[in-house]
C-alpha cells in the first residue's frame, strides 16, 4: 500500500526542497554512518599519532589473556598476550591511514589527468588510455602486489603506489564519461565559444563544478579498497609485523585461538575491519545515490 | 458518457468513463493530474482522433486503456468497458479495492493504492486483451522494436501468440503476407532485417503489421507519424487509411498534428489539460464555417498554416500563454488563462467553476461556459 | 544467428582476438618492466636459469646470447615464455609452468565456483529488486549483501571452518588432509562458499545487475512487448540479463583471483594463490612472475569470452 498525499496550499512551495529532505532515507542513513566512521577513523588516527591511547598496546599481561570486554579497565578486552585490544585497534589505524591517503591521492590525480586527456583531447589519446585501462585491469591486484613484493620489498608505501596506479583507470573512465556527457550537452563548446581558456574550462568548469562529487565518491571507495588491501596483506604476513598491531595481523594471530574457543582476539579486529570498510563503502554509495543518481522529480 | 453517433445496437466497442490517471511529484509534493476525468467512446470500425498538445493527457489515456501505466499512483478511478462478441467487461474491474481516493472540495488530495496488487490483478484482466483485442503502436518506431531480434521474429511472435497460425512455417508466411500488406519492399528479405538497419518509416510499417497481424478489434496509434520525415508521414497516413478500410479495425488515433487527424478520423476528441474539451464528428469539429466550437479548438485550427495564410504572408497565429501544467490545475475552466472569447457574463464562471461537457448539436459536445446553457451534458 | 551474419561476426572476433593479443603483450611488458627495475637483477638469474654459468665472463655471456640491452633481454625473455619456459622456482628448483598447470586447476575451480555461487545469490535479489522495486525484502537482502562484502574474507573463512569442525566434527579440515568419511565432498564446497559470499563482489554484482535490468525494463521495446501481450522476460533477457551477467562475471574475475590468494591460505588449498604467497615470502620471482602472467591471461580469456557473447547477441556489433 502506498500513500500519496498532496500537500495543502499552493503548489510550488515545496519545489526545490533541500537535498536532505528529498533524498531516500536509506541513503541518508548510509551517508550518516559513513561520516561517523570517517570521523572515528580520523580521530583514532590522531590519537594513535600522539600516543594518547587508553593503555599501552604492547604491555603484555599474562594474567589477563583473552579477557572479555570490560574486564578490569580494558574496554574491549585483551588479546592472547593480555595486551589491551582497544589500544591495539586504535594503533592499527596507523597502518593504513597514511598509505591509504597516498593511494587515493595517486588514483584521483592520475585518474583526472588520464581522464581529461582521454575525454578532452580524445582521438589517439583516448585509444591509448583505454588500452592502458584494460591493461591495468588485467591483473588481479593482490597478485600484482605480490609480484612487486617479490621483486622489491614489502613496503606498504610501495604497495599503495601500486594500488593507486591500479585504481586510476576506473576514475579516468568516469571522468572521460563525464566529459563525453558534457560535450553532448554542448557545454564544452559553449565554454569555448565564450572564449574561456582551456585550463579554466578543465579545472574550474569540468573538474570542480561537475566532477567533484564523483571524485569524492571515488576517493571514499578507494579508501575502502586500500584498507582491504592493507589488512589482507598484513594477514598474509607482508605488512606490518608483530608486535606492531595491524588489524590484519591481529586477525591472523588471534585465529590460532579459535580451536580453544577464544574468538574475541580475532573477531574484534575483524569487526573493526568490517565496520570501517562498510562505512567507507556505504558513504561512497550513499553519496553516489544522492549526488549522482538519476534525478527523480 | 459520450455515446458515439455511429453506435450499433450493441453499443460502443470501447467506452472510457471518467478515467483518472494521476502521477506524483515528490519534489513538489503534488499530484500530476494527467488524465482528470476523461470519457470517450469508440464504435466498431470507427476511427476516433484525439488531438491536443503535449501534456494534454492523450497518450496517458491510451496507455491507461492498454494497462501500460507503471508509475505511481497511475490509474486511480474510472471504468473502461470493452465490448466484444456481445459481452462487455470492465478492464478496470475491481480498481476500487486497490485504490482509495480522498477528495477535498471536489479535488483529489490523497490516494492510497496497492500498486503491486493492482498490477497483478490488472495483468490478469488484460491477459487475452492486450495484443489480441487491443493492439497499440507507438511513437519512435525504431526504439519501440526489439533491437536484438529481427522484425520477422517479432512479427511471428505476435502471430503465434494471437492467431490460429501456430506452426512456424505458416506463421512465417503470414508474417510475410502482412509485410507485403504494409507495403514493405522485398518482404522475404526484410523478414531477417534488424530494426537498426531499417528506416523510421519502414519500422513504423513493421509495427503496424505486427499490431494488425493479430487481427485486433481496436488499434491504438499513439503519435504514429511524429518523428518521421514529412514525406514519410504522409505515406504512413495513406497506409493507415488503406488498412483501416481493408481490415475494418476500430482505431484510436492520437496526434498533435491536426492534418493527420483530419485525414483519418471519423470522430474527434480535443483534449486540453487532462480533460476532453470538445468532441464530435470530424466534419463538424473541424469545418471552417462552424462557429460553435471550443475556443481552444478554434485557436488550434487558426494556428495551422494553410495555403491562404501563406499566400497572404500573414503571421502564424500562436496561442498565447503556456500549456497547462497538470500539476497546478486551476479551479475554473482550464483554458481560462489563454482564452480570447471570455465575456463578462461568464467570466465569473470561467474563473471559478469547471464547465460541464454540453451538447451543442447532435453528437457534438463542447466544454465551455459560452455554450453550457445550451444543452445538457 | 543466420549464415549471412557469420562472416562479419568472425571479422569482429578476429579484431577481439587481436586486441586480446595486444593486451597480453602489454601484460608481458609490465611484468618484464617490474623485473627489470627490481634490485638484484632477477632477470639475469631468470634468463640464465637453465644453465647457470655465472662464472663465465661478460664477453662469454654475450656470446652465449644473453643480451645486455633491455629490448634484447625482453626478446630473450619473451621468447622463452613462448616456448613455455617460465624459469625454475628458486625454492624448489622445479620448472615453473608445469607446476602452475598442476595447481592452477584448483584455483580455477575455486574462482569459477565462487563466481557461480555469488551469481546464485545475486541474481534472485537483483531480478526481484528490478521487477518489484524497493521492497522490505530486497532492501534487507541488499544491506546484508553489503555487510558480507565488507567482511574480511580471511576471518570469515576461519569462522566457517570453525563451525564445520565444531558442528560437523570434520577434524583435520585446516591441514588439508583427508577428512572423515562421507563428508569429504563438503570440503570442496566450503572454500567456494566462503569466497563466493565474502569476496567483496556480491554487493556490486547485485547493484550492476539490478541497474541494468531496471534500465532495460524501462525501454520502449519492452513496453511494446507488454502491449502485444508477449512475455516480457523473453525480450528483456538478452540486454537485461545475459549481457550484464557476462559483463560482471568477466569484470570480477580479477577480484576473485585476488580473493583466492587469501582463501587458499585459510584452507591450505593447494592452488596458485597459495603458491603466490609462498613465492612472495621467498622472493621466488620466477614463480610469482609466472602466476602474474597466467592470472592476467586468464582474465583476458574471460574478457574475450564475454566479448564473444556480446557480439553473438548484439546485431549491431557485427556491423561495425
Amino acid at each position: 500500500m502506498r500513500r500519496y498525499v498532496q500537500a495543502p496550499g499552493p503548489i510550488g512551495e515545496y519545489s526545490g526542497l533541500p537535498l536532505w529532505q528529498r533524498a531516500a532515507p536509506l541513503d541518508l542513513v548510509y551517508v550518516g554512518y559513513g561520516l561517523l566512521v570517517v570521523a572515528v577513523v580520523a580521530a583514532s588516527y590522531l590519537l594513535g599519532t600522539f600516543g594518547w591511547l587508553p593503555d599501552d598496546p604492547q604491555r603484555v599481561n599474562v594474567a589477563l589473556i583473552n579477557a572479555a570486554p570490560f574486564t578490569s579497565g580494558h574496554v574491549l578486552g585483551t588479546d592472547f598476550l593480555g595486551r589491551d585490544l582497544q589500544a591495539r585497534l586504535i594503533l592499527g589505524i596507523q597502518a593504513y591511514f597514511l598509505p591509504g591517503l597516498l593511494a587515493i591521492t595517486i588514483s584521483v590525480v592520475g585518474g583526472c589527468v588520464l581522464g581529461i586527456l582521454a575525454g578532452y583531447r580524445g582521438g589517439w589519446f583516448d585509444t591509448i588510455i583505454t588500452y592502458f585501462d584494460n591493461l591495468i585491469d588485467s591483473f588481479p591486484r593482490l597478485v600484482l602486489i605480490l609480484l612487486v613484493i617479490a621483486a622489491f620489498r614489502p613496503d606498504m608505501y610501495y604497495i599503495m603506489v601500486v594500488v593507486g596506479i591500479t585504481s586510476m583507470p576506473a576514475i579516468a573512465s568516469l571522468i572521460a564519461g563525464k566529459i563525453a556527457f558534457l560535450r553532448q550537452k554542448n557545454f564544452i563548446e559553449a565554454a569555448h565559444a565564450l572564449g574561456l581558456p582551456a585550463r579554466t574550462v578543465i579545472l574550474k568548469h569540468i573538474l570542480w563544478f561537475n566532477c567533484r562529487a564523483l571524485l569524492v565518491i571515488q576517493a571514499t571507495l578507494g579508501m575502502a579498497e586500500a584498507i582491504l588491501i592493507e589488512t589482507s596483506l598484513s594477514y598474509l604476513g607482508f605488512g606490518v609485523q608483530e608486535p606492531t598491531p595491524s588489524w590484519g595481523n591481529m586477525v591472523q594471530a588471534g585465529a590460532n585461538y579459535f580451536l580453544q574457543g577464544r574468538f574475541w582476539p580475532s573477531t574484534a579486529p575483524a569487526l573493526a575491519i568490517l565496520a570501517t570498510i562498510l562505512g567507507f563503502q556505504l558513504l561512497g554509495d550513499g553519496l553516489n545515490n544522492l549526488l549522482e543518481g538519476k534525478r527523480r522529480k | 458518457m459520450d455515446a458515439p453517433v455511429l453506435s450499433g445496437v450493441e453499443g460502443p466497442l470501447l467506452a472510457i468513463e471518467n478515467l483518472r490517471t494521476y502521477f506524483y511529484s515528490r519534489a513538489k509534493r503534488a499530484f500530476i493530474r494527467s488524465v482528470d476525468g476523461v470519457s470517450l467512446g469508440v464504435a466498431r470500425g470507427e476511427t476516433l482522433g484525439i488531438v491536443g498538445e503535449s501534456g494534454s493527457g492523450k497518450s496517458v489515456t491510451a496507455l491507461s486503456a492498454a494497462g501500460l501505466v507503471t508509475a505511481g499512483p497511475g490509474v486511480i478511478s474510472g471504468r473502461i468497458e470493452l465490448r466484444t462478441n456481445g459481452t462487455g467487461y470492465n478492464l478496470l474491474e475491481g480498481l476500487e479495492k486497490y485504490a482509495r481516493v480522498t477528495e477535498q472540495d471536489g479535488r483529489v488530495m490523497a490516494v492510497e493504492k496497492d500498486e503491486r496488487g493492482w498490477r497483478t490483478h490488472s495483468e490478469q484482466l488484460m491477459a487475452g486483451v492486450r495484443g489480441k483485442k487491443i493492439a497499440m503502436i507507438f511513437q519512435n518506431p525504431r526504439s519501440a522494436l526489439n533491437p536484438y531480434s529481427t522484425i520477422g521474429k517479432q512479427l511471428v511472435e505476435t502471430i503465434r501468440l494471437h492467431t490460429n497460425f501456430r506452426g512456424r512455417r505458416e506463421a512465417k508466411e503470414r508474417a510475410i503476407h502482412w509485410l507485403e500488406r504494409v507495403r514493405i519492399d522485398s518482404p522475404r528479405l526484410r523478414f531477417d532485417n534488424f530494426p537498426f538497419g531499417m528506416s523510421g518509416g519502414m519500422c513504423q510499417r513493421a509495427m503496424l503489421a505486427m499490431a494488425l497481424s493479430a487481427e485486433p478489434s481496436l488499434l491504438i496509434a499513439d503519435e504514429p507519424t511524429t518523428g518521421l520525415d514529412a514525406t514519410i508521414q504522409s505515406r504512413v497516413v495513406d497506409l493507415l487509411a488503406e488498412l483501416k478500410a481493408g481490415t475494418g479495425v476500430a482505431t484510436i488515433l492520437i496526434s498533435h498534428d491536426i492534418s493527420v487527424i483530419q485525414r483519418l478520423s471519423d470522430r474527434i476528441a480535443v483534449m486540453y489539460g487532462g480533460t476532453v474539451v470538445e468532441t464530435g464528428r470530424a466534419e463538424e469539429v473541424l469545418a471552417p464555417e462552424v462557429v460553435v466550437r471550443h475556443p481552444y479548438t478554434a485557436a488550434l485550427l487558426a494556428s495551422i498554416p494553410n495555403a491562404e495564410t501563406i499566400r497572404r504572408k500573414s503571421y502564424l497565429q500562436a496561442i498565447e500563454g503556456d500549456v497547462l501544467d497538470t500539476i497546478d490545475v486551476p479551479r475554473g475552466c482550464r483554458f481560462y488563462g489563454r482564452c480570447h472569447r471570455v465575456t463578462d457574463a461568464i467570466r465569473e464562471n470561467c474563473a471559478g467553476l469547471e464547465p460541464p461537457l454540453a451538447e451543442v448539436a447532435p453528437g457534438h459536445k463542447v466544454r465551455c461556459w459560452l455554450y453550457a446553457a445550451a444543452g445538457k451534458a | 544467428m543466420k549464415l549471412s551474419a557469420i562472416k562479419p561476426v568472425s571479422r569482429v572476433l578476429a579484431r577481439e582476438l587481436a586486441v586480446t593479443a595486444l593486451l597480453l603483450l602489454g601484460v608481458s611488458v609490465v611484468v618484464f618492466g617490474i623485473l627489470y627495475l627490481a634490485p638484484g637483477d632477477p632477470l639475469n638469474i631468470l634468463l640464465e636459469g637453465q644453465s647457470p654459468r655465472s662464472d663465465l665472463a661478460l664477453g662469454m655471456r654475450e656470446a652465449l646470447g644473453v643480451s645486455r640491452t633491455w629490448h634484447g633481454q625482453y626478446a630473450t625473455w619473451f621468447g622463452k615464455l613462448l616456448q613455455g619456459n617460465f624459469g625454475n622456482s628458486i625454492r624448489t628448483g622445479l620448472p615453473v609452468l608445469p607446476e602452475l598447470a598442476r595447481v592452477g586447476v584448483n584455483t580455477l575451480y575455486l574462482t569459477l565456483g565462487s563466481l557461480a555461487f555469488t551469481l546464485l545469490i545475486a541474481v534472485p535479489i537483483a531480478v526481484h529488486a528490478a521487477a518489484h522495486g524497493d521492497t522490505a525484502g530486497n532492501t534487507v537482502a541488499t544491506l546484508v549483501a553489503y555487510i558480507f562484502s565488507a567482511v574480511p574474507v580471511f576471518w570469515f573463512g576461519y569462522i566457517v571452518v570453525y563451525v564445520f569442525i565444531h558442528q560437523l566434527g570434520m577434524f583435520p579440515l585446516i591441514s588439508g588432509t583427508a577428512t572423515r568419511q562421507g563428508h569429504a565432498w563438503l570440503y570442496f564446497l566450503v572454500p567456494i562458499f566462503v569466497l563466493g559470499i565474502a569476496s567483496g563482489t556480491l554487493s556490486e554484482m547485485i547493484r550492476h545487475l539490478r541497474e541494468e535490468l531496471s534500465r532495460v525494463l524501462a525501454e520502449d521495446y519492452i513496453r511494446t512487448a507488454r502491449a502485444k501481450g508477449a512475455p516480457v522476460w523473453r525480450h528483456a533477457f538478452k540486454e537485461g540479463f545475459l549481457i550484464p551477467v557476462t559483463e560482471i562475471m568477466s569484470a570480477k574475475i580479477p577480484f576473485l583471483l585476488g580473493g583466492a590468494v587469501i582463501v587458499e591460505q585459510v584452507f591450505n588449498w593447494p592452488g596458485m594463490g597459495r603458491m603466490a604467497w609462498q613465492a612472495a615470502q621467498d622472493r621466488d620471482f620466477p614463480v610469482i612472475m609466472g602466476i602474474a602472467l597466467v592470472a592476467a591471461a586468464f582474465v583476458r580469456l574471460g574478457n574475450l569470452l564475454q566479448r564473444v557473447v556480446f557480439t553473438a547477441v548484439n546485431p549491431r556489433a557485427s556491423k561495425e
